[in-house]
């Protein structure tokens, strides 16, 4: 028996262990794997093999039972889940239900959830753009959060190592708020949108309109031959999984290539209560999961874990390690885990319309969406009545518009008439926000899930700096939507919940002081150094980008630091 | 037999009589099973005619052709909201009461001219505060009306035939010119 238990427990270490399979779970196993080391990946939901298990991937409208609408009873039973633009027939399968996965909402979130092999990955927009030292040093110079403990000097190298495997498209802007990467053609702007690039810049010295970035292959390049990925065939269907790869997702890219290497143990069904942190070693040992097919509880060891849950599960994660040591969380002796988390605001979008171009259109789809407004505001100093800035989406459309008037032959000769609209151009926002001490995500100190772990409390909200913002940005895009010559511009606010995003983070923040961070400058907690935190958990502030390239970053980055620890010997 | 089998069987056996009700139907009930609405099938019926006068058999298909008054039936079963259904209802039986009082007989019995005045004169009446039609009346018309264009327009057919859908665009063109997109 003893053998046999020795045996098991063998079985049951490995290296690594990456709790999480998203964007940055995947890779952390990728790294891992690839360096030779044997490493576990624990994902709480089910397995999603790519193309395999995509069942809408090749459908057509017509094959949709309500041709892509929701039914009310899922609608109604799911408030929270159904305010996410995504969540449609065709993708709802990859998306939490509300009542699947409970949270306490202190102030109004909506939390939106994929808990699958590949995680939100699947679902993600795909934007990618870099951090600059603006973003950087936006702490430190505005005096919020804590200073960043890195430059983008330090992760510059890792932003072009993950951006040449995953693929992104884009154009050398040569714009220094907003870097440029290793990048595969650019998905060109449309008639309007690059009128609208050219009139910008002529009467804004600052201002750029610039084909959106995004984790496409234009063209692809051996390495993502390599991963048996393809051309991106301009389908626009991303969120149903992609036939091709022609997007960047966990499940196309990071996951195989791991599986590939055979160091790479991938098991779904397994919730993480906890870290095990062994008192005496002063290092974590390995995690406590719960099988949620037997209900089983196992321990897993390995010499190094890496929590990539999501920014929000996360957190819990760390919070429910508690030990002697660590009563309040693991590594969490200044006390701010689950605080300082914050998001982006998405809240107001503002369209219009442009009487011009009317003999140009397009052909085939964008999957880089349009164009993308860096952050043009408070950029070099401090300029506006409120902190920081926003980005903007910029998109020029026309479509087909067809006439559902009167009935009978009339009608339906009506709607194969071809009258094409004029161009309709939208924006809209995404503002940083604020980390601060009173946002928090803690624990519920009563209520637990089916896996015994505490359910998660969440509280943060709009401030005032953020109705400044969303006013700032309105005021600024009608403006230059005016100059251009675009009529019939309308702005509009709306009333959404933090976290529809997407983009939560926050929590396990990094920073140089111990006493006012969890995480140091390696993603490291400053308390437990064989424990890293790598997605939206361990950002110290949001400014306005898309953050997963950054989170994709940092993690190659944290995984180099940590063997080269271990082959120190340190870890 | 082994077990597999036995199980695969009686799977077999147990989606046939899932199947059965559309075939061996409870007299005078809808052809379709449906879980939030009580439909007849006279009802089913006066909503097939309805969108047969909406998309009518040309030298193409029609609404019949197409199934589009089942299309119509399910997603009000599973698309509206239950004070939407319970309008569809009361409206239906108005929208019978109306022609009832105006021709002496059903829809059915009207001939094409006469049913289509009688959905545009409903279409046209746009005034919200007009009082011509009842309210309920106004929205059975408008979610037949809506699901049936909605069905035709995203049906296999009118995707295929009429309007083609690409599944697989492969290209993305950014300037193009209108003209050569009127010549395809």
């Amino acid at each position: 028996m003893a053998n046999l238990n020795i045996d098991s427990v063998k079985d049951r270490t490995f290296d690594a262990i990456v709790i999480g399979s998203g964007m940055s779970g995947g890779w952390a196993a990728k790294e891992f794997t690839g360096k030779g080391l044997k490493t576990l990946m624990l994902e709480r939901g089910r397995d999603v093999k790519h193309i395999k298990d995509y069942p809408t991937t090749n459908m057509y409208p017509w094959e949709f039972e309500h041709r892509g609408e929701m039914p009310i009873a899922v609608q109604e039973a799911n408030p929270i889940v159904n305010r996410c633009y995504a969540f449609h027939e065709d993708a709802a399968h990859f998306f939490v239900k509300d009542k699947e996965h409970p949270y306490i909402q202190d102030k109004p979130f909506d939390w939106i959830r994929g808990y699958q092999v590949g995680g939100k990955s699947l679902l993600w927009a795909r934007q990618t753009q870099r951090w600059s030292d603006f973003d950087f040093e936006g702490p430190a110079r505005d005096g919020f959060a804590v200073d960043w403990p890195i430059r983008y000097a330090d992760i510059a190298p890792w932003y072009s190592y993950v951006e040449k495997f995953a693929g992104i498209s884009g154009n050398k802007d040569g714009i220094a708020e907003l870097p440029d990467g290793e990048f595969l053609p650019a998905f060109p702007l449309n008639s309007v949108e690059d009128y609208f690039s050219k009139h910008v810049k002529g009467k804004y010295n600052n201002r750029h309109v610039i084909s959106a970035r995004c984790a496409h292959l234009s063209k692809p390049n051996q390495i993502h031959l390599d991963q048996g990925r393809a051309q991106c065939q301009e389908r626009i269907l991303c969120q149903r999984g992609c036939p091709f790869g022609g997007y960047f997702s966990a499940n196309s890219s990071t996951i195989p290539w791991a599986l590939k290497s055979g160091n790479l143990t991938l098991r779904p069904h397994s919730v993480v209560q906890s870290i095990i942190y062994d008192e005496k070693k002063g290092k974590a040992t390995g995690v406590r999961i719960v099988d949620t097919d037997t209900k089983e509880t196992i321990e897993y060891f390995a010499r190094v874990i890496f929590v990539n849950a999501a920014a929000l599960n996360t957190n819990l994660v760390l919070l429910n390690s508690t030990s002697h040591r660590f009563p309040n969380g693991l590594g969490n002796d200044s006390g701010v885990l689950g605080k300082y988390v914050a998001f982006h605001n998405y809240s107001a979008h503002i369209s219009a319309e442009y009487d011009g171009f009317k003999e140009w259109t397009t052909d085939g789809r964008n999957p880089a969406g349009g164009g993308y407004i860096p952050r043009f505001r408070n950029v070099r100093k401090q300029e506006t009545n409120f902190l920081r800035g926003y980005a903007s989406g910029f998109s020029a459309y026309r479509w087909q518009q067809r006439s559902w008037d009167g009935v009978g032959s009339s009608l339906k000769e009506n709607l194969v008439k071809d009258n094409l609209s004029p161009w309709h151009v939208g924006s809209h926002m995404m503002g940083e926000t604020i980390p601060k001490e009173a946002s928090y995500v803690a624990l519920d100190a009563q209520q637990k899930d089916n896996w015994g772990v505490p359910l998660l409390k969440i509280s943060m909200d709009y401030d005032d700096n953020d109705a400044k913002m969303k006013q700032d940005y309105i005021e600024q895009l009608t403006e230059m939507f005016t100059s251009a010559g675009f009529t019939n511009i309308k702005a509009e606010s709306d009333h959404r919940a933090p976290g529809l995003d997407i983009h939560e983070m926050g929590g396990a923040r990094m920073g140089n002081d111990p006493k006012k961070s969890v995480l140091n400058k390696w993603n490291q907690l400053h308390a437990v150094n064989n424990v890293f935190v790598t997605d939206g958990a361990c950002m110290t502030s949001t400014s306005c980008q898309n953050p997963s390239l950054t989170y994709m970053a940092l993690t190659a980055r944290a995984v180099d630091h940590a063997v080269s620890e271990m082959n120190k010997g340190n870890i | 037999m082994h077990r597999r089998t036995v199980i695969k069987n009686l799977a077999l056996i147990i989606g046939g009589a899932a199947l059965l009700p559309a075939c061996m139907q409870e007299k005078g009930k809808a052809s379709i099973g449906l879980k939030n609405v009580d439909v007849s099938a006279d009802q089913e019926k006066l909503i097939g005619d309805i969108a047969e006068t909406i998309i009518p058999k040309t030298n193409t298909p029609g609404a019949k052709d197409l199934q589009l008054h089942l299309f119509v039936l399910k997603m009000v079963d599973d698309c509206c909201t239950k004070k939407d259904q319970q309008a569809f209802m009361t409206g239906m039986e108005q929208f019978n009461k109306l022609i009832k009082d105006k021709y002496n007989h059903s829809f059915g019995e009207c001939d094409a001219k006469q049913r289509e005045q009688v959905l545009v004169g409903i279409e046209q009446d746009k005034d919200p505060k007009s009082t011509a039609y009842p309210a309920e009346l106004k929205t059975f018309y408008g979610i037949v009306k809506g699901q049936t264009v909605n069905g035709y327009t995203t049906s296999k057919y009118f995707m295929t035939k009429q309007v083609v859908y690409e599944l697989v665009p492969g290209r993305y063109n950014a300037f193009y010119p209108v003209k050569k997109k009127q010549a395809v």
